[in-house]
Formats: C-alpha cells, structure tokens, sequence
C-alpha cells in the first residue's frame, strides 16, 4: 500500500514535470495550452491521491479546484489570446531547443540535489515526488527567462506556480486550505494581470516578443 | 545444456522472424492509410529475390564495401542472440550484457556508415553523415536508460533484469522503468530509421538517411542489408517488449512454458508493431535539424529515468 | 629469475638507449645512422618492457641509488613499483613500433634535415620517459621530466623551417614550463624542511600536513600534470604539437607522453599525498568529462589529419581521467573494489590508447609519407593505394570508436561499468555526478564513432580527391610491420581482457585507499564484476563474431546467386562522377557543426556575385567558415595579447650595453639578500 502510494505520487509527478518540459520542444502556442491543462489535470490527480492515501479530506476539494481553474478555466482564457495571436509562434527563442531541453535535465538533476536533504529528513510517503516538482519550479524559470513571446512566458509562470503547488501538495499534504486559496487568488489575479499587460504589449507593438520592449526607451 | 541449445534455437527463431516483424509494420501501416498493403511475409519474397540476383558494384568501391554486408549482418544478428527472447537465464548472458547489444549494434552501422561513403557518390556520404550524426547523439540516451534499468535490477546482464523485473511486478510499473521506457522507444525510432527521423519508404534520395546510405547495394549484400535492418527492428522490439515487460518469458525449460513464452513474444511483437505502425501513419517526418531536439528530449526522459530511480530507492 | 634480472635489465635499457643515440651521432651516412637509432631504441624499449614485467610479475619493487650523481639533490634515486612498471611498459610498447616505423619514415628528411640530431633526440626523449616511471626523489623526478619535455619539444621542431612548427613549439614550450613551475610548487609543498626530498619523505610528510594544504597540493599537480596530459583547457598546445612533430614522433607524443602526465596525477594521489576527500574525485571527474566531449567534438571539425588524431588524444585522456576520478572519489567514500575496477579500467585505456592511437598516428604518416599531405579533403581514395596502411588504420578507427572485440571496446565497457556501481552509494551528490559522468561517456563514445567513421572514410574511401592522392604509393616494409604490429596488438590486447585486467588490478593493490587484495574480476572465460552487476567475454564474443561472419560467407556462397557486375555509382540519371560530388570532411562534419552550433559558434563568410543585368544570374560563390575555439579566444587569446603587451614594456629595459646588465644583476643581487636578511629576523 505504501509503496504503491509512493510508485504512484513519483509517476504523476513525473507526468507533471514531462508536460512542463513540452513548452521546452514544441513551438505552437496551442500545444503549451494543452500541455498546461494535462498537467493541471494530473495535478488535480496527485492532489487527489495524496487526499486518498494520506485520509485528508480537504485535498479532494483542492483536487477539484484545481481542476476546475487550471484544468478548465485558464486554459479556456489562453485559448482566447492564443486565437487572438494566431499567428505568432516562439521562433527563435534565446536559447535553442536542444540546449534548452539539456538545460532542462541538469536543472532536475539540481533539483535533485538541493532536495535531497530535505528528502532524506522528511518520512512522509511523498517525499520522493518533491525533487521533482522543484526540478518543475526550476524549468519553468528558466522558460520564463528564455522564452520571448509574452504568451509562453505567462504559460511558463502558471506552470511554476504549479509546480509550487505540487510541492506544497507533496511537502505537507496540503497546507491549510485558506493559504492554498489564497495562492490560487493570487495566480488567477496574477494571470488576469498579465493578460491586460498581453493585450496592451499587443495593441502598442502589433507583436507579443517582449523583445520589442526595449523599444520603449528610446 | 539444453539452455546452449535453447540459446541457439532462440538466435535461429529470431534470425527467422525478423523480416516477418518488418512486413507486418508495413501490413499494418497500408491498412491504417487505407491501402491492401502486401501481405505480411512479403520481405520473406523480397530476400530470396535478391539473393537470386546478380550484383552491381560501383566501379570506385573497395573491398570494404563487399565485407561490410557481412560485418553488418553478423553482428546485429550476435546482438540478436544476446537478447532474451524466450527464456533467461542462458548461459549467453555471460558472454554480453546491454552494453554489448548497444556497442555491437554500433559495429554494424559504422560498417554501412563507411559503406556509404566508398563508391564516393554524394548520396552514400549524406546518408552516412547523417546516419552517424544521428547514432552519436542517440548514444546518451541509450546508456542512461541502461543506467535506470540497472539501477533497479541491480545488474546490466539482460537475463538478471528480466528474472528482477520479474520477480517484482511493481517494479515495471515504476517511472523510472516507465520513463526508460518512453526513452529507449525514442531511440529505437531513430536508430532503425522510422518516422518521424527517417522514411523507410521514401524514393527520393536527398531526404534519406539509412536508404541513402544503402543506396549502392544490390543483389546478395543488399539482402544482408535488409535482414539485419529487420533484424535490428527485432533487436529493439525484443528489448522493449522483454526487458520491460517481462511476464511470459520462460524461466523453467518445459514445453507449455517455451510455447508460453513464444506466444508472448508474438503478442508483444504484434502490439510494438501497431504502435510503430500507428506513429508512422500519424506524425509526419521531422527536418533533420528537428531530429537533434526529439534526441535531446528522450535524452531528458532518460535522465528523468534515472533521477526518478533515485528517488525511489 | 635471479635478484640481479631487473638490475640487469635496467642497465640495459639506459645503455641501448644511449647507444642508440651515440650511434645516431657518430655513425657516418643516413641508413646506418637511422638503423642504429631505432635498434637502439627498440632494444631499450624491450629491456624496459622485460624490467617491467619482472617487477609487474614478482610483486617486488626494483630499487638503484646512486648518490654519487646529482649529489645535492639526495642522488639519483631510482625505484620501480607496480604504478611505475606498468606505465614503464607502456613506453615500450609505444616506442618500439614508433622507433621501427622511424626507419623507413625518416628516409625523406635525408638531405632536408639533420637524422644525426632526429635519431639522437628520439633516444634521448625515450630514456627520460623510461626513467620519470622509475625517479624515486624530487629532484631525479624534475630533471627526468624537464629532459622529456624538452627532448619531444627538440623533436617537435625537426621541421624547423615551417612557420606553424615554429609556433606549435613556442606553445608547447610554454605550457610545459607553466606545468613543470606548478609541478615543483607541488613538490615544494610536500618537501620536510630540512630532510630529504625522496619520495618516501614526501609520503611521510603528507600525513602530517592540514587538509588545505593537501587541496592546494593536489590540485596544483592536477593543473601541473595535466598540462601535460592535454586536459582541457591546458590541451592547447596538442593539436598544434602533435601535428608539426615527425610522426612517428607524433605517436610517441600522443600513444605516451600524454600519459606520463596522467602517471604524474597518480603518482601524487595514490601513492604521495593518500587518499583525499571526495571532491578531488570529482574534479578529476569532471576534468575529464569536459575534456573528453571537448575533444572529440574538435576532433569532429577537423580537416588535418594529424589535428583530428590529436584532438582525439584529448578526449581519450579525459575518458582515462574520468576512470581515475571515479577511482580517488571510491577510494574516498571507502568503496574499495569499485575504485580498484575504476582504476584498473583507467590503466587498461591508457594502455589500449597507446596501441591505437600509435597505431593511428603511424598511419597517418604513412599518408603523409605518400602523399606529402594532411588535408583530408585532398585525400581519398587511398584503400586502393595504400591497402595496408588501410587495413591497420582502420583496425584503429574500429579500435578507439570502441566498437567489439578490439581493446578499444574493452576498457570503454570497464570504464562504463565503474561508474554504474555508484548507483549503490549512499553518499551525497555522487549519483548526479555519476549520470552526468555517464551521460558524457555516451555522448563521446558516439561522437567518437562518428569522428572516426570520418577520419577512416574520407582518407582513404572514395576517388582521390588530388593528384598526389591519385599517385599515392603504400609505405616501405619497416613503416608496415611498424603499423601491423600494433593492429594485432589492438586485437590481441582486447581478446586477452581476462588476462589483462586482473594483473592491473592487482599492481593497483595496496596504494592509498585500495585494498591490499585485488577484486576478483573474471569468472570463467568472462569479465564479471562483483555481485553479478554485468558480465562480458572478449575472447567469446571475437570467436562468435569471427565464426559468424565465416559461416554466413560461407552460406551466401553457396546458396546464392555469384554473379557480379562493376558498374558506374548511382548519380540520380547523371552520368560521371568527379571527385568534387563527394562528400569531403567539412561536410561530413556539418550536420553535427549545426547541431553544436552553439558550442563551435562558427564564423561564417558568405559572398555571392550576381551579374550585373539580373540578381538571379549568379557569378561566382565563395564561403568560408571557421571554427576558433572559445576557449582560445576568449581565455587564450586576451592572455597572449597581455603577456606581449608586458614583454613590449619590459624592452626598455634592454639598452644593449653590457654595464646596463651587469648593474640589473647586482641590484637583482642586492634586493635577494635584503629580503633574504629580512627572511631570518
């Protein structure tokens, strides 16, 4: 039973790590929009076995939301810019793509390695899924970092903002249930936030490449 | 002794089985489009066609290029009978582990890699350009999948992950196994040349990559060719299908059992077959500066792999 | 074998070498001279080899003391331990063929060159690489090694005339010497005050000095020996070196010399300093790995043969490293059978690159020798012209692409399955090293194919791409006895694994951190590692692979069809085929240069000249791209610019005038004894 639970919490998180690593290899926006929504499905799946297994409640409803918001809702709003934008697509990002997914894999193996203290003091069932949901919080900075079109970084940001909910899902079977609303608040205010700035970055530039946004100092 | 022999018997199944696997992906794949296809003992027709036929050798060529068929031939088929298709453990086990299958493998496509390049047509040294190219970034993946599947069997010889997987049904379940999985997969997409790296049934030379390379062949060599290109297919079905999924393969030496096993194997050959004959059919071929990019991704996969045996330790 | 064999031998070698030399010198005409240089040669290389295995096979070290010589530095002191015996060995075996090859290679430079010096150089440079195994005291050690390093750069200059000559030596020169500085630093570091400075001294004081100390010691050895070693990024001056020397010398060079650097490392953390803490392990590790990939993905952009081969060098020196890396970092976390089998894998492809990479330099020379070039993409065609310089080269490609059952594919499996056991460690940070280590080991073992598949192919596959290729002859008898001597030793030294690897592993037993029992590691006709972790026979899998390949030839023949036809290669309906359709070695390179593009970062140079009436009607094309290695540029490059900008500056002190310079003395002269007097107070 236990290492059932611990083979499962390690394989979805896996998955949630894997659907973060595709805003890496594909191009098109609307593959990162499904990625995004997989992973916040599979998500929703590890909040609901933790709720199982480790008999908290509250995880189911947590589970739900998840689902609802990141799973149903967000993605239906990026589908909206995305048409919005049909046409534009990452090009030529800063780094390339291979570099890129190379960088990906040393930055779980770092993920790894600062987890492992943590891993090796911790005994709750989860502990082996967290090195991996930091491995996520670390890629999705670097996509942030990387990445020129405003569209992926926004995608980027919902994804390290997953891959901290995962690991707070992980590390403490869900902190209280007030705190974890307020942090889903904070990500849909933060993403409505970003898309006004999407928009208006559109309406000024005709573009999304936030490269063009040191045009504004001259 | 009779697992000698049975070692034996395994390599000349394999050796009969092979250019089978290859007509049915095609079987498959022209029904999935729509088409009749040709049956699937077809390529069965096509080998003893060629070795009936005379052969033409380019004028320029050495005698590199009449040895490597052979080369070739030989030790993708040694790399053949190192893997568990029907029972383990064999007493074959001691004389290679992965390792070996992946390096002998190797052997086999430096030979047509320099093959290509003999007749000193511009086609052969594309071909063999691209083929290395591609085998060389294949190699990392290929070793830390060796690395995840080690790490959980306590062991590199193939017999002792299968008899561990085995005897532990959670394992196989286990991202790391299922990880190592998806990455080898990739490799094995790259490294027998099928969509989306290379098109098996392309006709038009500059977008080659393994066809280019053979494109000089006829005859006898190129029937060797075609049988060991069938006979790697095998090599990676058998890979995937038992390292990862081991239940029916024997472990007692009876007959229900063998015959157990040898269903099993057909099964898993049948199921590795749609899958291969399904993503041929679904994705279209990537430019070949895509190639580098899906190879660096199942090299993440691989080293996920790894990372995720780790962890569950 | 009586006590007085290895005394006997030892005296051997030292007096064939310097009668090698003296003969070179002293005997009127070309062919004597050159004959009785590489007789010379190859006797001491063979007195070496039987002193080495008398030590190697009795267990018992061979010690000479003579302080009657050097008698300030405590004497000349010589002893000869396993570490030693077998890099020893290693020099045989990498001299005698390349002292036979010299014979017949040298020919050309009569008339053009002095082979009095040629010949004389060659032994000197052999008995100083055969002594620096055996030197037993810091100063024996130094000046052995400060011989070496200036009789190969003597060598390298033999083609004095050539501008690259000249600057290939200028570098070698000087990265030698910053090594050699930092090498004393080391050896001044351990030195007792007041005691002596043999190396048993040393071993004592290393017990007792603080662990920064130790580090500092350490890691200026690395720095110091690895200069020499050609790891990354003190490899520079290799392809420039190995490349202008004559090559024969290219393959003492690159087969030996190198790993005397590689003695030098574990001279210092076996056996003086002890075992250290884990990072020194991972340095080496990751020394090595980025040396490696660095290596051989030069190796790949490369046109020049010889450049190719010593790129080459440094990515098998970074794989040696990583293999002695795995070994300290097991030694350290007391692991000691994995780190036994990490370093007994280490030795093992020092030893197999000395075969082939001789070997392959040797063939080299052979292409040089017939067609006088090293461009790859003006040779071609040459298994036609030169069948056995083919056949052993390519035996070599197959041989450190590490591909079964040649020796290459032995100690590349060892080295692979050192690393696997750390998946057991329980220690921190190990297991991501080691997968990255892994990782690295792959991607070089495939790159490694693929530069060599290159190297093989375009020389000598295909039409000649030249009239010297075209009219290109096979080398005299000497050079191809050289070459077939090291191919089967490539064959041999990889079916012979069972009892290759257990003699290492039991000359390792015993230095710091190893067990004084060697591992077991054969099990019946095969390679077995402990606790069943993976299994390997050499002699089965060549026998399988050689029965194979006959009983299928034998099949073919009789069931199918015999008919042959030559004719014309494919050209897609064109008919001719010139030369200038082949792929050449700049574009069997470009799919992996676009791949690594961001680590080449190519200049290219792009100019299309149109007609005037219309933009589609194209004149002429030129491109020109080049690679210049980052680390040239942007460490190499500003480092060179400052040093001649301070040497500039410095000219105004030379006036000319002879009082000028005796006044710079004396003050040089005054301010060391002040500083002296302030030193005492």
């Amino acid at each position: 039973m236990e290492s059932l639970f611990a083979q499962l919490v390690v394989l979805e998180s896996s998955l949630v790590l894997i659907f973060g690593l595709v805003l890496l290899w594909r191009r098109r926006v609307p593959a990162y929009v499904s990625a995004f929504t997989w992973q916040s499905l599979v998500l929703g799946a590890v909040a609901l076995t933790v709720g199982w297994f480790g008999r908290e409640r509250e995880l189911y409803f947590i589970g739900g939301l998840l689902v609802l918001v990141k799973g149903v809702a967000i993605p239906r709003l990026l589908g909206r810019m995305e048409r919005r934008f049909a046409s534009e697509r990452e090009i030529a990002p800063y780094v390339n793509t291979a570099t890129s997914l190379l960088v990906a894999g040393l930055l779980v193996l770092f993920g790894y390695a600062i987890m492992r203290p943590v891993v090796a003091a911790s005994d709750l069932p989860t502990r082996a899924g967290m090195p991996l949901a930091m491995g996520l919080v670390l890629v999705s900075l670097f996509v942030v970092v990387s990445r020129k079109k405003a569209l992926t970084q926004v995608v980027g940001f919902l994804m390290l903002e997953n891959g901290i909910a995962l690991l707070a899902i992980l590390g403490t079977y869900g902190i209280p249930l007030i705190v974890e609303l307020g942090v889903f608040l904070d990500a849909l205010m933060g993403f409505l936030v970003m898309q006004i700035f999407v928009y208006r970055i559109h309406s000024t530039f005709e573009t999304i490449d936030v490269d063009q946004l040191d045009r504004l100092r001259h | 002794m009779a697992r000698g022999a049975l070692a034996l018997l395994q390599g000349l199944l394999v050796l009969a089985l092979a250019p089978g696997v290859v007509g049915l992906v095609r079987w498959l794949k022209a029904r999935l489009q729509n088409r009749r296809g040709a049956p699937a003992w077809q390529p069965y027709f096509e080998l003893r066609k060629l070795f009936g036929k005379e052969v033409v050798v380019s004028e320029n060529a050495s005698w590199l290029f009449r040895a490597a068929p052979y080369v070739v031939f030989v030790s993708t088929a040694a790399a053949a009978l190192l893997v568990p298709v029907l029972a383990v453990p064999l007493p074959i086990d001691a004389v290679g582990d992965l390792l070996v299958v992946v390096y002998l493998l190797l052997l086999g496509t430096v030979f047509l890699a320099l093959a290509g390049l003999d007749p000193g047509s511009a086609f052969g040294g594309m071909g063999s350009s691209r083929e290395m190219t591609v085998a060389a970034l294949a190699e990392p993946t290929v070793a830390l999948a060796i690395f995840a599947l080690a790490l959980s069997a306590g062991s590199t010889n193939l017999g002792q992950i299968v008899a561990r997987t085995m005897s532990d049904p959670a394992a196989a379940l286990s991202p790391g196994h299922l990880l190592a999985f998806a990455a080898l997969f990739v490799v094995m997409i790259a490294e027998t040349g099928r969509m989306p790296v290379d098109n098996p049934a392309t006709h038009l030379e500059l977008t080659m990559i393994h066809e280019a390379m053979v494109l000089e062949y006829s005859g006898r060599y190129l029937a060797l060719i075609e049988w060991a290109a069938a006979l790697k297919l095998l090599v990676f079905f058998a890979l995937l299908g038992n390292l990862f999924v081991p239940w029916g393969v024997a472990v007692v030496l009876t007959p229900a059992a063998l015959a157990l096993a040898l269903a099993s194997l057909v099964g898993k050959l049948a199921v590795l077959a749609v899958a291969v004959a399904l993503l041929e059919t679904r994705v279209a071929k990537l430019r070949l500066f895509r190639v580098p990019e899906l190879l660096s991704a199942s090299f993440v996969l691989a080293l996920l792999a790894v990372t995720s045996s780790f962890l569950s330790r | 074998m009586t006590l007085d064999t290895p005394l006997a031998a030892g005296l051997a070698m030292i007096a064939a070498y310097l009668a090698g030399a003296a003969g070179a010198v002293i005997l009127p005409g070309s062919r004597a001279g050159r004959v009785v240089a590489a007789a010379g040669a190859i006797a001491g290389a063979t007195a070496g080899v039987v002193l080495a295995a008398g030590v190697l096979a009795t267990g018992h070290a061979f010690a000479l003391h003579v302080p009657a010589l050097l008698p300030t530095g405590g004497g000349l002191a010589l002893r000869l331990d396993g570490l030693g015996a077998f890099f020893l060995a290693l020099v045989g075996v990498g001299a005698a063929p390349a002292a036979l090859f010299g014979v017949g290679y040298s020919a050309g430079y009569a008339g053009r060159y002095s082979l009095r010096w040629l010949g004389a150089m060659l032994n000197v440079f052999l008995l100083a690489m055969s002594l620096v195994t055996l030197a037993d005291n810091v100063l024996t050690f130094v000046l052995l090694w400060e011989a070496m390093s200036l009789a190969s750069y003597f060598l390298v200059m033999t083609e004095h005339e050539q501008p690259d000559t000249v600057a290939a030596g200028a570098w070698y020169l000087a990265m030698t010497h910053v090594g050699l500085a930092l090498i004393l630093v080391a050896f001044v570091l351990l030195m007792p005050p007041g005691a002596g400075s043999a190396f048993a001294d040393l071993r004592a004081r290393a017990i007792a000095l603080s662990p920064a100390i130790r580090n500092v010691v350490f890691v200026l050895a690395v720095v110091g020996f690895g200069s020499k070693a050609g790891l990354v990024p003190l490899h520079v001056w290799l392809p420039r070196a190995h490349p202008a020397a004559p090559s024969h010398v290219s393959a003492l060079m690159s087969g030996v010399m190198v790993k005397l650097g590689v003695y030098g490392m574990l001279r210092f953390a076996l056996d003086l300093l002890g075992v250290g803490p884990a990072w020194w392990g991972a340095l080496l590790i990751g020394l090595g790995a980025a040396s490696a990939l660095i290596g051989i993905l030069y190796a790949l952009m490369e046109d020049d043969l010889k450049r190719l081969l010593a790129y080459s060098t440094v990515e098998n020196v970074g794989l040696i490293t990583i293999g002695v890396g795995a070994g300290l970092l097991f030694a350290s976390l007391r692991e000691e059978t994995s780190a036994a089998l990490a370093l007994a894998a280490a030795l093992y492809h020092a030893l197999n690159h000395t075969v082939f990479k001789s070997l392959l330099f040797l063939g080299a020379g052979s292409v040089v020798h017939a067609t006088g070039r090293r461009d790859m993409n003006r040779l071609g065609g040459l298994i036609r012209r030169l069948p056995w310089t083919a056949a052993c080269f390519l035996v070599g490609s197959l041989a450190i692409a590490g591909l079964p059952p040649l020796n290459g594919f032995v100690s590349e499996w060892l080295l692979f399955q050192s690393l696997l056991p750390a998946i057991g460690s329980p220690a921190p940070l190990v297991a991501p090293v080691m997968t990255l280590a892994v990782g690295a080991l792959a991607l070089t073992a495939g790159l490694a194919a693929a530069g060599f598949v290159k190297a093989f192919g375009i020389t000598f596959l295909a039409v000649p791409r030249s009239p010297e290729a075209e009219h290109a002859h096979e080398a005299p008898a000497t050079m191809r006895a050289a070459m077939a001597f090291l191919a089967v030793g490539c064959g041999v030294l990889g079916v012979a694994a069972l009892t290759v690897l257990p003699r290492l592993a039991a000359l390792l037993a015993g230095y710091a951190g190893l067990a004084a029992a060697p591992p077991v590691l054969t099990l019946g006709p095969s390679l077995a590692l402990p606790d069943g972790f993976g299994s390997m026979s050499p002699p089965l899998l060549g026998l399988g692979l050689a029965l194979g390949a006959a009983g299928v030839w034998l099949a073919v023949r009789l069931g199918a069809a015999r008919g042959l036809r030559v004719g014309a290669t494919w050209g897609c309906g064109r008919i001719g085929q010139t030369p200038r359709m082949e792929y050449t070695s700049t574009s069997y390179a470009e799919p992996l240069r676009r791949v690594f593009a961001e680590v080449y970062r190519p200049t290219e140079d792009l100019t299309i000249d149109v007609h005037p009436e219309s933009r589609y009607f194209v004149q002429s094309i030129a491109y020109r791209s080049e690679i210049v290695p980052w680390f040239e540029r942007y460490v190499y490059g500003p480092l060179v610019a400052r040093v001649t900008g301070w040497a500039a500056r410095t000219r105004a002190l030379q006036s000319g005038s002879v009082h000028a310079y005796l006044a710079y003395l004396v003050i040089a002269l005054l301010v060391l004894l002040a500083i002296s007097l302030a030193w005492n107070d």
